[in-house]
Order: C-alpha cells, then structure tokens, then sequence
C-alpha cells in the first residue's frame, strides 16, 4: 500500500528553514523562555530520551518537586519577559503522565509542526508531543493495530495511505464536526480545501509538485504555463524530471488543453496514456531524470537543467532563502495532502482529539507556514499567513493555496495512483527503455 | 382571488413577483441538473463504466462481467419501472415538453416527470449511450410546470414557467446562460415575447450563476486560442454543414427505424431495454468507447492525432448504433449528447481529410471537429441559434463562432428539406401532433367542441305527427329539428320547409299528415362527437349549410348529446387565436 516513493514525502529532508540544530534556532527565534523550555521538552520527547529536571519522565522526583520545578520555570520565564508575560500565566505546567505520541516525518518539516502547534499545544494544556519517526506505508500502523499495541495516538500520513488505512479499518472515524470553526463562525466542512475532510482523516497541509525554472535560462520571454515545460523552441534547454509517471504524464496531457478536472479519466484509457508518452516522446532527448530529492535544485543551479520538477518547499528554500534564481511555474502544480489519522483502538482519545482540534485550527495551521512553504488546507489559515520566520518574505505567494496559484492546480488522484502505481510505473520504465 | 387584484395594478409588483418565480424555478431547475450530473458520474463510477474505475479495477473477469451485467440490469429496472409506473409507458422527453407548449396548456405532468428523471439517471448511470441533456430540460420543465401549477391563481401563462425550467438546466449543464434563453425560446417557446423573455433570463442567469459560482463546473469542451488560418477554409466549414446534415439524418433515422424494429421484437416491452443493455455490453468489451455519454472520447477528438481517421469513422458509426439501439429499445435519455460525439467524430475525420488535401494550410483540427459537432448536433434538436451560441459562451472564440455558425446555418437547411425541423418535431409527428402546419393548427386541435355543445335543439319523436312536429318547430322559433328515437339515438334531421311541403297531401305524394315525422328523417353530415377538435370541426363545416350540427356521442352507439352552432365553432376558434396572442404578444 506504500504508493510511490521519494516523491511522496517531500519534507523528510531540508526544507523551509535553516540548518541549524533544534535547541540553537529554539534559543534564536523570538519566542518566550517558557516556550522555548517547551520547546526543548517537546524535543527530548521525541528523541525518546528524558534528562535533566526539566523535562520529567517515568522515574523522575515526586510529584510536589515536579510542581516546584514547573512553578519556578514559570517564575524564570516571567522575569524576563515583563510585560509580555501575560501569555506566561496561562500555561499550563506539563503533566508528565499526560503525554500522546505523533508519528511524523522528521526533518524541517517536523520541526515547523513543533513550532506551530506542538510546542503551544503543550504550554496551553499542559500535555506533551512526544514524536515517533513515520516515513509512510502502512506496515507498522497495521501490525500495532492488529497486536493490539497501539503506540501512536496519531498519524501524520499521506491522503493516499490515510485512504487505504481507513479502508483497511486500521484507523478511527472522524467526526468533522467537532474541528474547530474558522474565526469568522464558518463550520469547519466550509472552511478546509475540497477533499481534505475524508472518513477517517483531516487533512492540514498542501505541497504541491511544480515546475521550477532558473530565470537565467530565459532572458526574453519566461515560461508561464505548464506546457511550455514541452515546448523546445520557445524554451530550449535540458529538463530535470523525475524518473517515474507521477507529475510527468499528468503535465503531458494536460498539456494538450486537456482539461485539469478529467486528467485521470483520460489517463485510464490507452489513447490518454500513448498521447502521454507521444508529448513525452518530444522531449525525451532533452530529459535528465532525477532519482534523489536534492538533484533538481542542485542542476537547476548548477545550470545542468533549466527546468526542473520539484516540490515547492525545496524550490522556494532555494530561492528565498537561499537566494538562487529560481522561478516557479504555478500552472498545473499537482498537489497533495497532508493527512491526520487516528489508529483505531487508540488510548488518549480525548487528549489526542484535543491535539487534533487545536493542531487543524485556524491560527496554528497560519503559523506552521511562517517555518515552511506549504499551504494550510483551510481558506481561514490562508487569509493569516504571514511573513517566512527565517527571512521575513511574505510567504502569501509562495504557497501552493494561495489563491493566484492556486487557480489551476491539478488534484493528485490519490485512489488512482493507489491501485494502479505499479501497472503506471511499470509502463513507464517500458516507455523509457525504449 | 383577493391577491390577485391587490397584485394587478401594480406594475413594480408585477415585475418583482415576475422575477422571484424565475429565480425560484431557476434555482430548484438548476441545482437538480447539478445533482443529476454528479449522481451520473458518481454511478459510473461505482458501476466500472467510467474509463478511471475500469482502468483502476484489477479483476479482469469481474469487469468482463461487469460490462455486460450492468447495462443489461439498468436496462431491466428502466424497462420495468416504464413499464408499471408511467402511463404511456414510456419515458419523456423534450417532445413531450413542446407538446405542452405548443399546446398552449404547459402541463408536464409531474409524475412522469420525475420516474423519467430517475430512469434516465439509471440508463446514463448503466452506461447506455444516451444523452443527458433531454432529461436535464425536462427536470425543469417538470419543476417549472409545477410552480405554474401552484401559482395558477395569479399566473395565467404556464409555457412561461415551464421555458423557465428548462433554460435554467441548459445554461446550467452547459455552463452557458445565452444558449439556455435561446433555447427555452427556439426549441420549445417558438416565439418571442417579453413577458417569457423576463423571467426565462432570470432563470438562465441563475442556472450560471449555480454552476459557475458556486459550484465551478468544468465547461463541456475547452478549446485554447484558435483560429481560421485561411479564408478558403469557410468552404469547408459549408462543405462539413452539408455533410453534416447528412449525418444527423442518418442518426435521425437509426433511432427511428430502431424503435420500429424494436416494436416488433416479440419480447415483452419491459424486457427490451434489458435485451439492448446486454448487446450494449458484448459490444462494449472491445469497444468501452461506445458506453454512457463518452466525455472523454469528446475531449480527445479535439486532439490533433489522438485517433486515426479510420478509428474516428469506426467509432462514428459504432457510436450512432449504440445510440439507436439503446433509444429505439427504450432506455431512458436525450439525444443531444450522443449527437454531439457523433458530430465531433465527424468534424474531426473532415479535419483529417482536409489535412490531406492542403497539408499544413489548415486551421487547427479543433475548428473542423467542433464545426463537425455543432452542425450534426443543431439539425438534430433543431436549434442553430443555441448551438452558436454554446459554441461561443464555452470557448468565447468569435473566429471559431464564426467558422460554426456557418457549418449550422448549412446543415440545419439541408436537414430541413430532407427530414424535418429536428428529431423532436418528427416524433411528435408520429404521434399526431403536427408543427410544422404552425402552432395555431396544434392548438386547434387539441381544442374540442365540448364546451360548446349546446342542448338547445328541437329533438322529435319518430312517430310524431308531421303537424305537430311542425308547431314544436315554429314555437322554438327553429328551422330544423332532430328525429331522435325513445333510447336518444339520432335518427337524422328535418327542416321545417321539408314538413311544411309534404304537410300538403297530394302534392309531394306518398306522405299524409297521419304520418310520423320519422320518415322525413334525412341522415345529416357532418356529425360531430364531444371529442371533436375544433381544427376539424372548422375543416368538415367548409361545405355545410345549416343551423346546427348534431353531436353524438363517441362510442359510436349514436346517442344524441346536442348540437354546435356555426357561429359557437367561429367563437372556439376565436377564442384559441387569442390565446395565442396573448401569450405571444404580452408584456411583462
């Protein structure tokens, strides 16, 4: 049920904000000692590793000492921060046995959730984020729900694994309507993205594949829609692709005007597919397929490709942050979501519900896109985003949600690919051989 | 009735209440064409007859089996469901609502309405290759003649409401809000007047309104910047509207001579949609192509090089089989969608043709296939103003607009002269129900004498003394009675100077004033029945010479109801000519 590969989790690598370790950039960025505390906390939980009176765990002092240690965190934190310790007052102390573990995907990507919602979930309520490493697929979620020993609380998943799990009966219904409304009272079903509310899952985040282009290549006229990726006499020059079918056959097609809504009715027929590969076939001589997530960037820069297939995150670290002339081509961006899902059978429910409630809330889903370049799945969380936390750029424009490019994006059919991955890839490596 | 009048005289009032009804109908008509698409494509879905599900499904024997058993099992629940629970026995379609409007009435009756509905959802849902835009019109004719039905008190025009209806489903299903006012005022008003006029926009721009706004519904077909690259080329676009016309009779006919055949199948009736579902399906294992309403085959005939030209006319003709098959047979459904797959097949082999004769002078491949599309699809419903219209409203490219037009005027005259006005004016008149005489003749006929049957007649006993028949006469200040015997059967007429001459003995001889007046009896012509349309009663009056004609009654038993007068027959007539008018001819 693992669909695809590499290209499925785009955050398990750099993305989004710097490179620094997790406790350094928590002391840098402009948040108060008691998040930060948090923060660290948070941090040690997932690393599964308790030190230091901090951060209690099993087997740590009574719980009076523990109240005490809280108690003058507080007061430590208080000092400094005057007058804008009014927050401070409200958080709560945690509750070492008060704690549900997340698995997700590590890196930048993981980091942004603890700034956003993992940290503030724990200052307000008290509860620790303790995190697992999940890099998709559904075997282990299986084999803890079959043997009864359910680890995670929650599970940071693909739509496309949230989907097969759900069907599998591996993960617990949701009930939408008790998400959090959007600020201005719009019900929580009006408020995410089509398709982000499904059976068993809520989707929170968006990352989109895109194609990306250095502007150098193109002094004259620039590259504005996804077809000129196929058009060599306009834009001549090598392009960076992915070697497998997703993104590839989905902008081919779409490149004969074929409307975005019927692109994998068309894919299922043989005509749809042949005029795929025949749009591909134009091309074929000028292709460098990329295997690794951190090709495209680096031939896009090193000027070995011109265009280049990407996720939007990694594009936008490179030209943002770290300053490479790289443009990107919002038509025809394919995206995804980024799936919560509660393993069936689960311990904690309230509290994981709770976690859930306020992690899909309006204003934390804003804010995780101040540490990376992914759209929040409700309209509500769009209209707050702000600016980058590292760099200070608007980040309004460059999330695949935003509405200008968000106008014709292509939904990733994450049933299709589902069912059909391999028979799709194994037609695709015979196109290639060929 | 109260209401009324406190509605009346208030122009404001008039327009504002005017303007809510369309937008009600146009709402309700809209959101139901909405919910019918969705259900369609949601039931292919689940049913493996959309190319995704059947791409998707694993398990090649459940799909074989599959494509025969699903069609062939909608078939069985639409036959049955026609068969038991609509009167006629048969679905309804747009014929049925320009019979409601040509007849002045505008009753589509609402339980017809809806199982048709529910069995054309089955039918496209199963895949048979039907169209869906017939029954998207009748839904909301269906509504809107339901909203006539409840305001009847204020409203006296129902055709309004029920145009209303169906322009809202047209501009909503096709996205295009001009196309559905002209075709609410083309195909099924047949006239312009303002007060129609008012309340149909409304409703169209709802229709829009709905699907665009508020639900993004991908348009038809989208075809990016083209244009005619050589003038010449509009002689192809004639070229491609006669042999289009050609085309949509061949189509025409097929779904005529399929439903005869069909009619002497000796199959049960109920069993014949079944029968065609599972033909359908053997067909469709080798040819998927040729199931439900084949959007995708559309979107690709717009592509240069997505098919050969010998796969374009194979599919053409396949598809133009199914269609017959599945409409004679009696799946539920419209024609228009198939018509216009067909069309689009066409235009594109001509495209493929024109390639060959001037090579890389010709335009892009789109033109000709939607040129192709429009020219077969106009002459079947009989709507070239609305299919211009659709053509412009869906890529907004006047050249391309332009090169259709052409193509429509062209063969919308050649199929005029070789079958008729469109597809739906010829099934009405197989069923006896003749426009192309003009609306008045329809009207006229649908009208009967009933209400003008008097019972002011001398009627005489057959043994009646010649003399006193002749008192009864000139006492009732009459010229001719009616012989009618003890069980009220007309025996025939008498005059009064027929009673007054042989009244003198000797000279007419053989009679004496002894005798009844039952001899003088005289069969009289014409004789009409409480049934009798008025059309032919003002046919069969031409050479007659009288008072009164006699009206019996129409189980041929010959019992005598009364008579009609001349001048009440004048009046029927008048009072239909009116009608008409003020229907065709009233404001807001």
């Amino acid at each position: 049920m693992e669909v695809g590969n590499v290209l499925l989790f785009p955050w398990t690598a750099a993305s989004g904000i710097g490179r620094a370790g997790t406790a350094a950039r928590a002391a840098r960025a402009p948040v108060s000692v008691a998040r930060a505390v948090a923060i660290v906390k948070a941090a040690a939980g997932a690393a599964g590793v308790v030190r230091g009176v901090a951060v209690p765990g099993p087997g740590s002092p009574p719980r009076a000492v523990r109240w005490l240690v809280a108690a003058g965190l507080c007061a430590a934190a208080a000092l400094p921060a005057g007058a804008g310790a009014a927050t401070v007052a409200v958080a709560a102390p945690a509750d070492p046995y008060r704690a549900i573990t997340v698995a997700t995907w590590g890196g930048p990507y993981e980091e942004s959730q603890l700034r956003a919602y993992f940290a503030p979930f724990t200052e307000r309520t008290g509860i620790r984020i303790e995190t697992e490493r999940y890099a998709g697929g559904l075997e282990e979620l299986r084999r803890q729900v079959k043997a009864g020993d359910i680890a995670w609380n929650l599970v940071d998943m693909t739509m496309a694994d949230n989907r097969a799990a759900c069907r599998q009966g591996l993960l617990e219904p949701l009930d939408h309507s008790q998400l959090h409304p959007a600020p201005d009272g719009t019900p929580a079903a009006g408020d995410f993205i089509d398709g982000a509310l499904t059976e068993c899952g809520v989707a929170q985040i968006v990352h989109s594949m895109v194609a990306g282009y250095n502007r150098n290549a193109f002094p004259g006229e620039r590259p504005t829609r996804i077809g000129d990726l196929f058009d060599l006499q306009r834009f001549p020059g090598k392009r960076a692709l992915h070697r497998g079918p997703e993104a590839n056959l989905e902008w081919a097609l779409r490149s004969y005007g074929v409307p975005r809504q019927d692109l994998y009715q068309l894919l299922s027929t043989k005509r749809g597919l042949r005029l795929a590969f025949a749009r591909l076939d134009r091309i074929r001589d000028q292709v460098v397929w990329w295997t690794s997530m951190d090709q495209p960037v680096q031939m896009l820069i090193s000027g070995e490709a011109v265009f280049a297939s990407q996720y939007n995150g990694r594009l936008f670290d490179a030209a943002a942050v770290q300053g490479h002339p790289i443009e990107i081509i919002w038509d025809g961006q394919i995206y995804e979501l980024g799936t919560w899902g509660i393993p069936r059978g689960t311990r904690r429910r309230d509290d994981v519900l709770e976690f859930l409630r306020f992690a899909t809330g309006t204003h934390p889903l804003a804010e995780q896109a101040r540490y990376i370049a992914y759209g929040p799945a409700r309209r509500s969380s769009m209209k707050l985003v702000s600016t980058h936390a590292e760099t200070g750029v608007d980040m309004r424009p460059h999330l695949p949600t935003s509405p200008a490019n968000f106008r014709t994006a292509i939904r990733k059919d994450t049933e299709w690919y589902a069912s059909l991955y391999d028979r799709i890839k194994s037609r695709f490596d015979a196109w290639l051989a060929e | 009735m109260r209401r009324r009048r406190a509605l009346e005289p208030s122009p404001a009032a008039r327009i504002a209440w005017s303007a809510a009804l369309g937008m009600a109908v146009g709402v309700v008509a809209s959101l139901a064409a909405i919910g019918f698409v969705d259900l369609v494509l949601l039931l292919n879905e689940w049913l493996l007859i959309s190319p995704r599900s059947r791409f998707m499904q694993d398990d090649r024997t459940l799909l074989l089996v599959a494509t025969v058993l699903v069609p062939a099992a909608g078939g069985l629940v639409v036959g049955l469901v026609h068969h038991y629970l609509i009167p006629e026995r048969r679905p309804h379609g747009p014929p049925d609502i320009i019979r409601a409007v040509q007849g002045l009435d505008g009753v589509v009756p609402p339980r017809s309405g809806v199982l048709s509905a529910l069995t054309s959802l089955v039918s496209l849902g199963a895949g048979a290759s039907v169209g869906q835009y017939g029954p998207l019109a009748h839904l909301g004719a269906t509504f809107g003649s339901l909203v006539a039905r409840l305001t009847r008190h204020t409203e006296r025009n129902a055709t309004v409401w029920v145009g209303c209806g169906v322009a809202a489903a047209i501009s909503t299903a096709f996205n295009a809000p001009l196309a559905g006012i002209v075709f609410a005022h083309e195909v099924i008003l047949r006239h312009y007047s303002l007060r129609a006029f008012a309340p149909i926009t409304v409703a169209a721009a709802v229709g829009h309104v709905v699907a665009n706004v508020v639900f993004e519904r991908p348009p038809l077909f989208r075809v990016e910047s083209l244009n005619v690259v050589a003038a010449p080329e509009f002689l192809g676009f004639i070229l491609i509207g006669v042999a289009g016309a050609f085309v949509a009779v061949l189509y025409m006919r097929a779904i005529l001579l399929s439903s005869r055949i069909a009619r002497r199948v000796p199959v049960a009736d109920w069993m014949k949609p079944m029968l065609a579902g599972a033909v359908l399906g053997v067909a469709a294992i080798g040819m998927p192509d040729i199931l439900g309403i084949g959007k995708e085959t559309l979107r690709f005939a717009v592509i240069d090089q997505a098919f050969a030209p010998g796969e374009l006319a194979f599919l053409l003709v396949a598809k133009l089989l199914a269609t017959a098959l599945c409409i004679g047979f009696g799946f539920a459904g419209g024609v228009l969608s198939p018509a216009l797959l067909i069309g689009i097949l066409f235009g594109a082999f001509a495209g493929n043709g024109v390639e060959l004769l001037v090579g890389e002078f010709r335009s892009d491949i789109a033109i000709y296939a939607i040129c192709g599309m429009v020219a077969v699809a106009s002459a079947v419903i009989g709507a070239p103003l609305t299919t211009i219209l659709i053509v412009f409203e869906l890529t907004r490219n006047y050249d391309l607009a332009t090169a259709a037009m052409v193509s429509v005027v062209f063969s919308n005259l050649v199929a005029y002269r070789i079958f008729g006005r469109s597809l739906f004016d010829v099934q009405l008149h197989l069923r006896g129900f003749d426009l192309s005489a003009g609306r008045d003749k329809v009207i006229l006929e649908r009208r009967s004498i009933e209400a003008h049957v008097s019972r002011d007649f001398v009627s005489l006993a057959p043994d009646l003394p010649l003399a006193k028949a002749r008192s009864r006469l000139l006492a009732a200040r009459c010229h001719e009675g009616y012989v009618v015997d003890t069980d009220g059967v007309c025996l025939g007429g008498v005059k009064l100077a027929e009673i007054l001459s042989n009244e003198e003995p000797g000279e007419g001889g053989g009679f004496s004033s002894g005798e009844g007046v039952g001899a003088l009896a005289k069969r009289v012509e014409p004789v009409f029945t409480p049934t009798t349309s008025v059309w032919a009663a003002m046919e069969r009056m031409g050479d007659f010479v009288g008072e009164t004609i006699p009206v019996v009654e129409a189980d041929g038993g010959g019992r005598m109801l009364g008579v009609v007068s001349e001048a009440a027959i004048v009046k029927a007539y008048r009072e239909a000519m009116d009608d008409i008018r003020r229907e065709e001819n009233a404001g807001v």
